[in-house]
């Protein structure tokens, strides 16, 4: 699945940590889900789209990344 | 990019160092308590009631270390967690297919008796060595 994750979080100018933070979660987890390598949960495709104070379609494609 | 996979197993949220430091010190003094439970019967240093005892004790720990796993695996997220599953599955995988090939072959004759004791070794070097494959696949 295709995400802007990378491009929301260098608008913002976070670190992968710094995301990692505010979503409780690993930083290794911030960096699989921007490299296609892994798709959040829904809880926490919830809380990205808290964080960033847009949509989940705004985030995430469904289109395949790989 | 850098390999961090060694990095990322021993660090993590807060949290998770936390729970992981809980585990290695029930999984030290559970193989502290086998070690000496196992001398024990072994040597006779224990009278029958001692070793009922210490193997009492031992379960206990295993059960308070398999408590504080469960733990770890409810309050890390969600990508550690699907690598640690995915290294359970490959463990007990390893442990109940290649243990009861091992047993077939011990019917057979073609492998020594009482050799099935490898069997828990190769499943307790299989969860750590998958834990650490999963990182650095996702990493």
């Amino acid at each position: 699945m295709k995400n802007r994750l990378k491009v929301l979080r260098a608008e913002r100018d976070w670190s992968q940590a710094d995301l990692a933070h505010r979503l409780e979660v690993s930083r290794q987890t911030v960096n699989a889900i921007e490299t296609g390598k892994y798709d959040p949960s829904l809880p926490l495709a919830f809380r990205i789209s808290r964080v960033f104070a847009q949509s989940i379609e705004e985030i995430f494609d469904p289109e395949e990344s790989r | 990019m850098a390999d961090n996979s060694f990095r990322d197993f021993c660090s993590g949220p807060q949290r998770d160092r936390r729970n992981q430091r809980r585990i290695m010190l029930w999984t030290f003094l559970w193989a502290c308590s086998f070690v000496a439970v196992t001398l024990g019967i072994k040597r006779q240093w224990l009278p029958l009631g001692g070793a009922l005892a210490g193997v009492i004790a031992t379960s206990l720990l295993g059960v308070v270390t398999v408590l504080a796993y469960r733990r770890f695996l409810n309050e890390t997220d969600e990508l550690r967690r699907k690598i640690e599953v995915e290294a359970l599955a490959l463990a007990f995988g390893i442990g109940l297919f290649g243990g009861l090939s091992y047993w077939l072959l011990e019917l057979s004759g073609a492998v020594p008796a009482k050799g099935f004791v490898w069997i828990f070794l190769v499943m307790i070097i299989t969860h750590p060595v998958a834990v650490l494959i999963g990182l650095r696949r996702y990493s």
